[in-house]
């Protein structure tokens, strides 16, 4: 753990490449539960 | 296959994440690392465009057959077509203060996208202003129809014809592609990967605004 905290002091990039991942997933992850929440709203009244 | 398509989108977005920031690029004079928005930014510029033109295909569709579904479409998309127009907006003013020294100064390119998220305004200002939902369908297709037709002058044509200080089009003027072959693969990547991220937004957009239009039906029944 430690030598990864040394590893992301001393390159920076890899912090912002780490933030911009997390973003990511948040972002995929919360579309899934709408994809998945819309698809229940279409069970419960058929088109 | 949904869950395939929506992974597929997942891994390739991460892979141009992933490679976009870490992997070096060649030395490309008074961009240096900047140009690596190109991964982000062109994508958000190319899905506008994909994304107006499907508006405008959908209004065809809905003119020719009067399937409510499709003006629900052509509205869906051009939605997401002015969102990705605002987000290569913002990410290109934002790119244009560290290379231009200013986020606005009314580049060819900065005022063609302007006049573009005005148009495509008006068609939200149309759309809401009509309450009869076939009328409103029906101008609105016709809007968007002639909206889409002036894309292709905004985005492809106009900032050619005018001297910009922004970078060479991918496809230059030569109609040839000059960028090196890693930097290619993981833009060409980002192309596919916001290409079908598009895709999936467009078809929840599109699932919602149907549930709500067929709501909007029963209540009025």
């Amino acid at each position: 753990m430690t030598s990864l905290y040394d590893f992301l002091e001393t390159n920076s990039m890899y912090v912002v490449l780490l933030i911009v991942l997390i973003i990511w997933i948040g972002i995929f992850a919360y579309l899934r539960s709408m994809d998945g929440k819309i698809k229940k709203l279409e069970q419960d009244s058929p088109v | 296959m949904k869950n395939i398509f929506t992974g597929l989108t997942f891994v390739l977005i991460t892979f141009v994440i992933i490679t976009g920031i870490v992997l070096p690029i060649p030395d490309i004079p008074a961009l240096g690392d900047k140009a690596r928005v190109l991964y982000f930014h062109v994508p958000m510029s190319w899905i506008s465009v994909l994304a107006f033109f499907m508006s405008m295909w959908y209004s065809i569709r809905y003119l020719k057959t009067r399937e409510a579904d499709y003006d629900l479409k052509s509205y869906s998309s051009a939605q997401l077509g002015f969102l990705f127009c605002i987000l290569a907006t913002a990410t290109g003013s934002l790119w244009a203060k560290f290379n231009w020294g200013s986020f606005w100064n009314w580049d060819p390119r900065q005022t063609s996208i302007f006049i573009l998220l005005m148009i495509y305004g008006a068609y939200f200002a149309l759309r809401s202003a009509i309450d009869s939902d076939e009328q409103r369908a029906k101008l609105s297709s016709v809007y968007s129809i002639i909206a889409g037709v002036t894309v292709p002058f905004f985005v492809f044509i106009m900032p050619r014809l005018v001297e910009s200080l922004h970078p060479d089009p991918i496809i230059n003027s030569q109609g040839k592609i000059h960028m090196d072959s890693t930097m290619l693969t993981v833009f060409l990547t980002s192309l596919v990967g916001f290409t079908m991220l598009y895709l999936w937004i467009l078809n929840m957009k599109f699932r919602l605004e149907r549930l709500q239009f067929k709501k909007l039906k029963n209540s009025e029944n």
